[in-house]
């Protein structure tokens, strides 16, 4: 590095990772390769952190569980070629539930671009259906301005992916060019305000509601407006029903908490959203599994609330439809809406009725096996409200989401839209990384738990407090699920032999303990908490359970 | 209420993008993603050397071709979005 008319020369391999400390990242989660190995010589001496993952999926699902948990954008290093094929499940999953995070990605020379160079992969092309927006730098001079947009554009408007493809000679030439002081882009104003009268016509319709409804989505906890929105919830007496994206955004004891809604989600939660006469809807998207729930003849009753245009309308056709941040909007409506109270409503929403028979909250369980809610209860009480839970994808994902008390706002992590099974594990590293003031335990059923195995060798190796509680039924519990129901039980491909988890976690480093004696469960998960050290637990569950 | 069958007819997008490597691909990208046709589709440059006009027709119920816009409107290089029915 030297001096040269007032401005710093280096290569761009340090002006990338100079880049990445402007911008404030403090962890980068990645795994070398040739076509990167210029930048991780500096990435050797960043100020940064450096967490080295075994898989590239593993790398990106880090970042995402270190984002969401966190509330900053996530950041991942990797090469070119397979290291950049093997994050594309990563990058859908988080693009797909709005979680911020910049993938930085080694490429072959420029010169040699196109020409099926050793690793070489079309970056752009790949990524561009998973990911918000994606860069191939040319030169080095422009990778200081590019890290400053990706990092704008993964975090303005609705949060997304962002990829920067960097060709290996320009890592390896110099540049003098600067971090922008501040980032302008020509064509991206995502900032979107409601107008007076939009305002005007929600407050009417708030103060008018008879039978009224919130349904809080993921959007609410990444405009940090959760506070606000239970605000809102007291003050005109409006019961509160989440989407999975949206759980943490208000306590499960608070009296106008009515769970999860949607086709996995609480009976009553359905019920209320069926039958008011106004659905506040905040940050969500209305993707299928949510709107499948709701009844088309409630869809005038919407008032559809959204940081992103296209959401609106997509799905649902709402009666009335607001651009707008969350947090802002709600600021702003406070001030027209009149106290209320509807207890009447309230005491109906609340009614359980006839929710069926659940084999997943039994109180006493088979010989040999544990019950799914004893162990979602367990790792409650012993958490003591500093639990953050990071699911994997299947029938423990809806356990969770349905049995898990008082989550905090990002202290629900869980690949909702892309349903990425493999996610838990690496994400709950992320988290535990993001969060070391909480608890951080894994909720990941056998599939999804051998997808992404291998990183719990990075749990050990960083001595990471994360439980990692494996639901091991022998089954791929969701699909066999939906064979039983839609298939005339004709299972196929659904019953597998697992591995044994409390030898797996062994060979890893992590300590692995067994629980198929619900007598046992309490003291156990208790233990597995306390511990100041990665656990694995696998508690036996009996295959037929549904969720 | 009888829903009345919504009707594909073909719309006229007016894209004013940035004029950069990529930006053509992301649009068809979009479009194609969603299962659409492109019927035709013109870009060429415009005064302002760097910005490009795109013009896409595309074959699609009015609510189909509202939500296109609205995706296209969201992507970091577009500058502009018009529509009109052909």
């Amino acid at each position: 590095m030297w001096r040269y008319g007032g401005a710093v020369v280096r290569c761009g391999a340090k002006a990338l990772v100079e880049g990445l400390e402007r911008a404030g990242v403090e962890v980068v989660f990645g795994y070398p390769g040739g076509n990167v190995i210029d930048i991780f010589d500096c990435v050797r001496t960043a100020k940064f952190r450096f967490v080295l993952g075994r898989h590239e999926q593993g790398c990106v699902h880090m970042a995402d569980g270190y984002a969401r948990s966190l509330g900053r954008p996530g950041v991942a290093l990797v090469t070119s070629g397979p290291g950049l094929t093997n994050t594309i499940t990563g990058l859908g999953a988080a693009n797909m539930d709005g979680v911020p995070l910049v993938l930085v990605c080694g490429q072959v020379p420029l010169d040699e671009m196109g020409t099926d160079a050793f690793q070489e992969a079309d970056t752009t092309g790949l990524t561009r259906a998973v990911s918000k927006h994606n860069f191939l730098v040319k030169s080095a001079d422009e990778i200081p301005e590019t890290i400053a947009q990706a990092f704008y554009i993964a975090t303005h408007g609705k949060p997304g992916v962002v990829v920067i493809d960097v060709p290996r000679d320009c890592q390896r030439a110099q540049t003098a060019a600067k971090y922008p002081a501040r980032v302008s882009l020509r064509a991206y104003h995502p900032e979107r305000f409601a107008s007076s009268a939009q305002v005007n016509r929600l407050a009417r319709l708030v103060n008018a509601a008879r039978r009224p409804i919130i349904y809080a989505g993921g959007g609410v906890i990444a405009a940090e407006a959760s506070a606000d929105v239970v605000a809102l919830a007291h003050k005109a007496g409006i019961p509160v029903v989440t989407t999975m994206m949206g759980i943490g955004a208000i306590d499960s004891d608070d009296p106008l908490s009515l769970g999860m809604g949607g086709i996995h989600g609480e009976p009553a939660a359905c019920r209320a959203l069926a039958d008011a006469d106004l659905v506040l809807a905040l940050g969500v998207r209305f993707n299928d599994r949510t709107a499948a729930a709701l009844p088309r003849r409630q869809w005038a009753r919407i008032v559809h609330v959204d940081c992103d245009a296209s959401a609106i309308n997509r799905n649902v056709q709402v009666g009335f439809g607001i651009v707008a941040d969350v947090k802002d909007l709600l600021a702003t409506v406070d001030s027209r809406i009149r106290p209320a109270s509807h207890d009447e409503w309230v005491t109906r929403c609340r009614q359980t009725g006839d929710e069926g028979d659940c084999d997943a909250c039994a109180t006493s369980p088979k010989r040999g096996y544990v019950v799914p809610k004893a162990v979602v209860d367990s790792v409650c009480r012993a958490a003591k409200g500093s639990l953050v839970a990071v699911t994997d994808v299947g029938q423990h994902q809806l356990w969770a989401a349905r049995y898990l008390r008082h989550v905090r706002p990002r202290c629900f992590v869980s690949s909702g839209g892309m349903g990425a099974m493999g996610f838990g594990i690496p994400a709950a590293i992320g988290a535990a990384i993001a969060r070391p003031d909480m608890k951080v335990v894994a909720f990941v059923g056998d599939g999804g738990a051998q997808m992404t195995a291998e990183e719990l060798v990075v749990a050990a190796e960083l001595g990471l407090p994360v439980v990692f509680v494996v639901f091991a039924n022998g089954t791929l519990g969701l699909v066999r699920q939906m064979q039983k129901a839609d298939f005339g039980s004709r299972f196929f491909a659904t019953t597998m032999r697992s591995p044994d988890f409390v030898k797996l976690a062994g060979a890893y480093g992590v300590r692995g303990v067994r629980v198929s004696d619900q007598a046992r469960l309490d003291a156990a998960v208790a233990k597995a908490i306390r511990t100041r050290a990665p656990v694995l637990l696998e508690v036996c569950i009996d295959p037929e359970t549904l969720a | 209420m009888k829903t009345k069958k919504a009707i594909e007819e073909t719309y006229r997008l007016n894209c004013f993008v940035e004029n950069r490597p990529g930006v053509l691909a992301r649009i068809v990208g979009l479009i194609s993603g969603r299962g659409y046709n492109i019927q035709t589709l013109h870009v060429g440059p415009t005064e302002d050397g760097t910005v490009s006009r795109m013009r896409i027709d595309v074959l699609g119920t009015a609510r189909v071709v509202d939500q296109i816009i609205l995706q296209l409107r969201n992507c970091v290089n577009v500058i502009e979005v018009t529509c009109r029915k052909r």
